[in-house]
């Protein structure tokens, strides 16, 4: 049986891991479908309401990377 | 500042009830600063209730408003229209702001979200302590700005008693005694013969003793040269 289709929103620091991201994609690396990459300025910039408003929208997980 | 604490996600959901619109209102002075009532509470409310009411398969229609104050009705009249859109408001607010849109809004059913605490300050980041206790017959200037009434857990005005031990408090060691404290900020400032002075019997007609209190300022009231 397929598992559902999962979404993952990864709030990436702009200085780091969306960086590290950037690169991942520059060298042609793959990552599952499933995670939507957000860029924010710092992950400084997450609030309760962030993750709230993701999985209120849908999301099943929410990934802060910094 | 008031400070009050939320009250839990199930007593919230138990005081909505069956009203299906529900409108959030925050309040933007004390309790957004001690982080119970604010915008941002209030978003964070909403979207828990929606969340939970959508997973116990009846999903509410929740949003939320802040006002600047709501002890005071011009803040409220500016939402007056969602206030009527809505089977419910929960407040936010504390004690004074529940009574507030119930007052102003006669026909609408109001629950609070918050229990209002004491009137305090900040010791910390995240530490709120109680301060004042209202009492309508400040003695502050007696006892060094150090209230016996709000920070002596018997609310003596001739302490310590025999309670106080180490400088601190029998009702629970974490307090420290306020005439621990009263002595000592005295003592440091040179004004010891205070405590000498025999002073009269407090009036507490002016605390919650004399019943529910108001103030009328008629320099200040709207018309009051007429009457």
């Amino acid at each position: 049986m397929d598992s559902p289709q999962l979404h993952i929103i990864a709030y990436c620091c702009e200085h780091c891991a969306y960086a590290a991201a950037d690169l991942a994609g520059g060298l042609r690396m793959q990552y599952p479908p499933e995670v939507k990459i957000v860029q924010i300025p710092c992950t400084g910039r997450i609030d309760v309401l962030t993750v709230l408003r993701a999985i209120e929208d849908g999301a099943d997980g929410v990934m802060a990377a910094g | 500042m008031i400070v009050a604490e939320q009250k839990s996600l199930d007593e919230i959901k138990s005081l909505i009830g069956d009203a299906e619109r529900v409108l959030v209102v925050g309040c933007g002075t004390c309790v957004t600063v001690c982080f119970a009532g604010g915008a941002r509470e209030a978003a964070i409310v909403a979207a828990s209730l929606r969340m939970a009411t959508k997973l116990d398969g009846n999903g509410k229609d929740v949003t939320d408003v802040t006002v600047q104050r709501q002890c005071e009705w011009e803040y409220l009249d500016e939402i007056a229209e969602q206030i009527e859109g809505a089977d419910l408001v929960l407040s936010l607010g504390c004690g004074i702001g529940v009574q507030a849109i119930a007052e102003h809004f006669p026909r609408k059913w109001v629950v609070p979200g918050l229990n209002t605490s004491f009137m305090g300050l900040p010791t910390e980041q995240g530490v709120w302590a109680e301060r004042c206790a209202a009492c309508g017959d400040c003695v502050l200037g007696l006892t060094g700005g150090i209230c016996p009434i709000a920070r002596c857990s018997k609310s003596l005005l001739n302490g310590p008693c025999g309670g106080s031990e180490g400088g601190h408090c029998e009702i629970n060691p974490d307090i420290p005694c306020a005439w621990q404290l009263i002595y000592d900020r005295l003592s440091a400032l040179g004004k010891l013969d205070l405590l000498m002075a025999i002073q009269p019997p407090k009036n507490w007609k002016t605390s919650r003793d004399g019943g529910p209190r108001k103030i009328v300022r008629d320099d200040l009231r709207l018309g009051a040269e007429e009457e």
